[in-house]
C-alpha cells in the first residue's frame, strides 16, 4: 500500500519536475526560473564583487606610503570611480536582488516569482550591462568622474572620452534590471502568498524585501533620467546641466542623490532582512518586537527619501533647508535603532547558538553600530562641513556599506547555502575567513576616520610625506590585504563545501521558515504541494509539513494541462482567489536583453541608425512576448476553469498583471515627477534660466490633440467597464476605436514636435519641452499599439466577455497617459504662458 | 480618513503624508524664497516661517488625531480573537501615524529659529 502511495507521489513530482525543468544544456538559457535566476544573479554579483575587490586593492597599494609612482593619476580616477560603480550598482544591489529572487518565492510558499520572464530579462541585461562597463577597463577609456558622476567633471567639456558614455548607457542598462526585479518583486509577495499567509503572518524578510522593492520602485527613475538628460547633453548637446543656456549642474547632484541616499537603504534593508531572519534562528526565540520591526521598516522606507540633500551641504543651500534634511537625517537613526534593539532583546531573552552565520551577524552589529554613530555625526551640518570629502566620509561610507550589508549578505550566504547545495560549510575555515575579514576590515577603515580628521582629502592618488598620515595608510593597505584574505578563505570554503562538506540533514539550523520545508539541494518547482499556513513560524509551529507538503496532501498537487500554476492570494489575508498559470522556459528575454545590449554599444559608438533599428527589434520582442499571454492557447491551454478549483487568473478581472501595470507604472510616474521637479529646480535656481517670449508649442493644436486623448480614454473606459460586466458588446470595433483615436492623437502630437521652433541645444527650456514631448509620444505610441494587439486578440477570441483580464491590465496605462499628457500641458506650457503674460 | 482603520493603506498613508508635507516644505521654501524672499534682518520671524510653524502644526494635529482613531478602532471590544490580522493592521497603523506627526512636527523645529532664506 504505502509503496504504491510512494510510487504515485514519485510519479507526481516527476511531472513536476518535467514541467517546471529549465531545458537542458544551451538550453538552460532559456530558464526563467527563479532558483536559476536568482543563483545566477548571486554568482554573477559575487564575480563583480571580486573585480571591485581587485580595484580596491590596487588603491590602497598606490597609498600605502606617500609619494609613490605605481600607479598614475589618470588611470588612478578611473580605479575609484569604477570600484565605487562596481560595488554598489554591480555588486551589492544585484546580489540583494538575486537573494530575495531565490528566497521569497520559497518562503511565501510558492512555486515562482509572479512574471518569470522578466526575473529572466532583468539578469541578462544586469550580465550584459555590466560586462559593458567592465568593458571600459578593459579598452583602458574607463569613467573617472567618480561613481556619482557629478556634472560638468563628467560632462563633455571636461571628459570628452567615452567613460562617461559607458558609465551613463551600461548603467542605465543594469537599473531597467533592478527595476524588473522591483516591481516582480512587490507582486509576488503582495500577491501570491500561500494560502492563509495574511500580513501579520508573513515572514519578517518579505517584508523586508516587499520595502526595498518598493524603494527601487521609486528611487531609481531619478537616476535614469538624469542618465539619459546628461548622455542627450553629451551625445546631442542638449542643455540641461550647463550653466550657459539655462542649465544647472546641480540639478544632477539633486537627481543622483534623490536616488543614491535611498540606494544606501535599499542595500541596507535586505542585508537587516537577513539579520533578523537569522537572530531569531541562532537565539532559539521568535524575533521580538515583530510589529515594531515591521513599523521601522515603513518609516526607513518612507524617511530615507528625505536625506538625500545631506550629500550637498556644502553647495550653497540656504540654512533652514539644509536644517529640513539634517532634522530628517537624524530621524532615520530611529527605525534604526529600534531594530538593534529588538535583536538585542531577542538575543537576550533567548539561548544564542553560535553557529558559523552568527559571527558575522555579531560582526556586523559591531561594525555597522560605529557606521551609524558616524553617520549621525555626518547628519550635523556643521560637522559635516569639517570633515566634506575626507577619508572620514570614506571611512564612514564603509563602515555603513560593509557592516550593514556585506556582513549580514556573508551570514546570509553561509546560512542558505546547505538549501542550495545540500551540504555544510567547514567551520574552521569560516571561522579563520570571518576573523581575518572582521580585523582587516577595522584595521582598514577605523583608522581612516583619523586620516580624515586629520584632512586627507578623498580622491587624491599620492600625498607628501610629513602630513601625519603615512603610517595611517600604510595599517590602513595592510589592514585591506588582511581582508583580501579572509575573502579568499570564504571563497575557498564555499568551493570546497560543494565537494567535500557534510551531508545536511532537513532544516539544519533548525529554522522556523518555510523555505526549509522544500528538499536539499532545492529542486526547480520548490513545494510538492502548495500549503496553507495558520503561524508565523511554520517550521517550528508545525515540522509535520514537510512530510505533508512532499506527500502531496496540500493544493496544486499534481500538475493539469502542463501548465506551471501557483496561486495568487489576497494581499492582505493570504486566502487563495485564482490560480496563476506562469510562463515556462523562454528565449524571448535574452533576445530583448540582447536587442538592448546592441543598441546600448550602438548608443557608444554613435551608431545611431543601428540604434533605431534595434530599439524596434527590442519592441518587436517585448509585443511578442506580451503576445503569448493571458488568454492565449501556449500560456493557458484549456480553456475551462477547473471543476472546484479558484479560476484561471487570466479569467479574473484582478489578476497580477494589473497589480504589475500599476506597480511598473509607480516607476514611470517617478521618472516623470522628476522631470517635472527638474523643470521647476532650473526655472527657479537655475542662474541663467529664461523663459521665450513666445511660447514655441501651439496651444490650440495640443489642446485638440488631448481631447482626442481623452475621446480615446473615454470609449476604452467604456469597454472595460463592459468587460467587468461580462459584457462585449461591439468590443472588437469599439478598440478599433480608441486605436484610432489615439492614433490621431499621436499623429496631432508628434505634428507639434516636428514644426515647433525649439533650439534644445541653446535652451535649457526647449531642451525640456523636447524630452516632455518625446515622453508623451512615447506613451501615446505605445498604448495604442496595446490596444491594436487588444483589437486583433479580441477577432482571435483572446479576449472576450468571459476572458476580460488583458483590457483591464491595459487600462491603468491609458489613464497613465492621459494624466501625464495634461498635467505636461499646465506644467510645462500653460503655466509658462502665464508666468509670461503676468 | 475615509478607509476602514482596518485598511492596510493606514500602514503607509501616515507616511505618505509626511512625504508630501516634506516636499511642500522644501520645494515652497524654494518658491517663496523667489517670489517674496523676507529681509534677512528679520531672522526667523517671518511670514515663511510662520506659515512652516501653522501648516506643521495642522498636518501633524490632523496624523495625531488619525493615530487616535486606528490605536481606538484596535481596542474595540468587538473585535475576535481571530481578528488578529485586523488588530495588527490597525495597532501597526496607528504607530506609523504617531511617527509620522512626530517627523512632520519636526520638520518644522528649525522654522522657529533659522532666517528662510540666507
Amino acid at each position: 500500500m504505502s509503496e504504491r502511495i510512494q510510487q504515485r507521489n514519485h510519479e507526481r513530482e516527476q511531472r513536476l519536475a518535467h514541467v517546471w525543468g529549465n531545458l537542458p544544456g544551451w538550453g538552460a538559457l532559456a530558464a526563467v526560473n527563479h532558483t536559476t535566476v536568482g543563483l545566477r544573479f548571486i554568482a554573477t554579483g559575487l564575480v563583480f564583487f571580486l573585480v571591485g575587490g581587485l580595484l580596491a586593492m590596487l588603491i590602497r597599494t598606490q597609498l600605502a606610503l606617500p609619494e609613490q609612482d605605481i600607479i598614475e593619476s589618470a588611470l588612478y580616477n578611473q580605479l575609484f570611480t569604477m570600484h565605487g560603480t562596481v560595488m554598489m550598482f554591480l555588486f551589492a544591489i544585484p546580489v540583494l536582488e538575486g537573494l530575495a529572487m531565490y528566497l521569497i518565492p520559497k518562503m511565501i510558499g510558492t512555486r515562482d516569482l509572479v512574471f518569470p520572464r522578466l526575473s529572466a530579462l532583468g539578469y541578462f541585461c544586469y550580465l550584459f550591462g555590466g560586462l559593458i562597463v567592465l568593458s571600459s577597463l578593459v579598452l583602458e577609456v574607463a569613467p573617472d568622474a567618480g561613481w556619482f558622476m557629478y556634472t560638468p567633471l563628467s560632462s563633455a567639456t571636461y571628459s570628452p572620452g567615452p567613460g562617461s558614455d559607458f558609465w551613463l548607457l551600461g548603467i542605465t542598462f543594469v537599473e531597467i534590471s533592478a527595476i524588473s526585479a522591483g516591481v516582480e518583486l512587490v507582486v509576488s509577495i503582495l500577491r501570491t502568498r500561500a494560502n492563509g499567509m495574511s500580513l501579520n503572518r508573513m515572514p519578517i524578510f518579505c517584508w523586508y524585501i516587499l520595502a526595498m522593492a518598493l524603494m527601487i520602485v521609486f528611487g531609481f527613475p531619478p537616476l535614469i533620467l538624469g542618465s539619459v538628460l546628461l548622455e542627450l547633453e553629451r551625445a546631442a548637446g542638449f542643455v540641461f546641466f550647463a550653466t550657459a543656456g539655462g542649465g544647472d549642474p546641480l540639478l544632477w547632484q539633486h537627481l543622483f542623490w534623490l536616488f543614491g541616499h535611498p540606494e544606501v537603504y535599499i542595500i541596507f534593508l535586505p542585508a537587516a532582512g537577513i539579520v533578523s531572519t537569522l537572530i531569531p534562528v541562532f537565539a532559539r526565540h521568535p524575533l521580538v518586537g515583530y510589529r515594531w520591526i515591521v513599523l521601522s521598516i515603513i518609516t526607513m522606507g518612507f524617511i530615507s527619501f528625505g536625506l538625500w540633500v545631506h550629500h550637498m551641504f556644502t553647495v550653497g543651500i540656504p540654512h533652514l533647508a539644509q536644517a529640513f534634511f539634517s532634522v530628517a537625517s537624524m530621524l532615520v537613526a530611529i527605525p534604526t535603532g529600534i531594530q538593534i534593539f529588538a535583536w538585542l532583546a531577542t538575543l537576550w531573552y533567548g539561548k544564542v547558538v553560535f553557529r558559523l552565520p552568527m559571527l558575522w551577524i555579531l560582526g556586523f552589529l559591531v561594525v555597522f553600530v560605529c557606521g551609524g554613530l558616524t553617520g549621525v555625526m555626518l547628519a550635523l551640518a556643521p560637522f559635516n562641513w569639517q570633515v566634506h570629502d575626507t577619508h572620514f566620509v570614506v571611512a564612514h561610507m564603509h563602515y555603513v556599506l560593509v557592516g550593514g550589508m556585506l556582513f549580514p549578505l556573508v551570514a546570509g550566504l553561509y546560512y542558505w547555502l546547505p538549501h542550495v547545495s545540500g551540504r555544510m560549510p567547514s567551520d574552521s575555515l569560516g571561522r579563520w575567513g570571518f576573523w581575518l575579514f572582521f580585523g582587516g576590515f577595522n584595521l582598514t577603515f577605523l583608522l581612516m576616520h583619523l586620516t580624515g580628521l586629520l584632512g586627507m582629502p578623498r580622491r587624491i592618488y599620492t600625498y607628501e610625506a610629513g602630513l601625519g598620515w603615512e603610517w595611517l595608510n600604510l595599517v590602513s593597505s595592510i589592514g585591506g590585504f588582511i581582508m583580501a584574505i579572509g575573502v579568499a578563505v570564504v571563497i575557498v570554503d564555499i568551493v570546497l563545501h560543494f565537494r567535500f562538506g557534510q551531508r545536511a540533514e532537513q532544516n539544519p539550523w533548525g529554522a522556523d521558515t518555510l523555505e526549509w520545508a522544500i528538499p536539499m539541494p532545492v529542486n526547480t518547482y520548490n513545494f510538492s504541494s502548495l500549503p496553507e499556513i495558520s503561524t508565523r513560524h511554520p517550521m517550528w509551529n508545525a515540522p509535520e509539513l514537510v512530510e505533508s507538503i512532499a506527500a502531496g496532501e496540500h493544493g496544486l498537487a499534481d500538475v493539469q494541462a502542463l501548465r506551471r500554476d501557483i496561486y495568487g492570494s489576497d494581499a492582505t489575508t493570504g486566502k487563495v482567489r485564482e490560480v496563476v498559470h506562469l510562463p515556462t522556459n523562454s528565449w524571448l528575454p535574452l533576445m530583448t536583453a540582447l536587442a538592448l545590449a546592441v543598441l546600448c554599444i550602438s548608443l557608444l559608438v554613435k551608431a545611431y541608425l543601428l540604434a533605431v533599428v534595434f530599439t524596434v527589434m527590442a519592441l518587436v520582442l517585448s509585443l511578442r512576448w506580451s503576445w503569448e499571454n493571458g488568454a492565449h492557447p501556449r500560456a493557458a491551454p484549456t480553456d475551462d476553469n477547473e471543476p472546484g478549483a479558484p479560476p484561471l487568473h487570466s479569467r479574473t478581472c484582478n489578476g497580477p498583471g494589473l497589480w504589475g501595470m500599476v506597480v511598473s507604472l509607480m516607476a514611470d510616474g517617478t521618472f516623470f515627477v522628476s522631470l517635472l521637479f527638474g523643470w521647476f529646480y532650473l526655472w527657479t535656481a537655475a542662474p541663467e534660466w529664461t523663459l521665450p517670449d513666445h511660447s514655441p508649442i501651439q496651444l490650440v493644436p495640443m489642446i485638440f490633440s488631448g481631447l482626442l486623448l481623452t475621446a480615446a480614454v473615454g470609449v476604452f473606459w467604456v469597454l472595460v467597464r463592459g468587460l467587468r460586466r461580462r459584457r462585449a458588446t461591439h468590443l472588437g470595433p469599439g478598440m478599433w476605436l480608441v486605436a484610432a483615436l489615439g492614433a490621431g492623437h499621436w499623429a496631432l502630437l508628434a505634428g507639434q514636435l516636428m514644426s515647433a521652433p525649439l533650439a534644445p541645444t541653446e535652451r535649457a527650456h526647449d531642451a525640456v519641452l523636447t524630452v516632455i514631448l518625446f515622453y508623451l509620444l512615447l506613451h501615446s505610441g505605445l498604448a495604442v499599439i496595446f490596444t491594436l494587439l487588444q483589437a486583433v486578440r479580441v477577432r482571435l477570441g483572446y479576449t472576450a466577455a468571459r476572458l476580460p483580464y488583458e483590457p483591464i491590465v491595459i487600462q491603468p496605462f491609458w489613464f497613465y497617459t492621459l494624466g501625464v499628457y495634461w498635467l505636461s500641458l499646465l506644467a510645462f506650457l500653460l503655466l509658462p504662458n502665464a508666468w509670461s503674460v503676468g | 480618513m475615509k478607509f476602514s482603520p482596518f485598511h492596510p493603506i493606514h500602514l503607509v498613508l501616515g507616511l505618505v503624508i509626511w512625504a508630501a508635507w516634506f516636499v511642500f516644505l522644501y520645494g515652497g521654501l524654494s518658491v517663496g524664497c523667489a517670489i517674496a524672499p523676507p529681509a534677512s534682518e528679520e531672522q526667523a520671524g517671518t511670514w515663511i516661517n510662520g506659515a512652516i510653524v501653522a501648516i506643521a502644526l495642522l498636518v501633524g494635529g490632523y496624523l495625531l488625531w488619525c493615530a487616535y482613531r486606528c490605536m481606538h478602532a484596535s481596542s474595540d471590544p468587538k473585535l475576535q480573537k481571530d481578528d488578529r490580522l485586523k488588530v495588527f493592521i490597525s495597532k501597526t497603523a496607528a504607530a506609523v501615524y504617531l511617527v509620522s506627526a512626530f517627523a512632520s512636527l519636526a520638520l518644522a523645529v528649525p522654522g522657529l529659529v533659522l532666517p528662510p532664506c540666507v
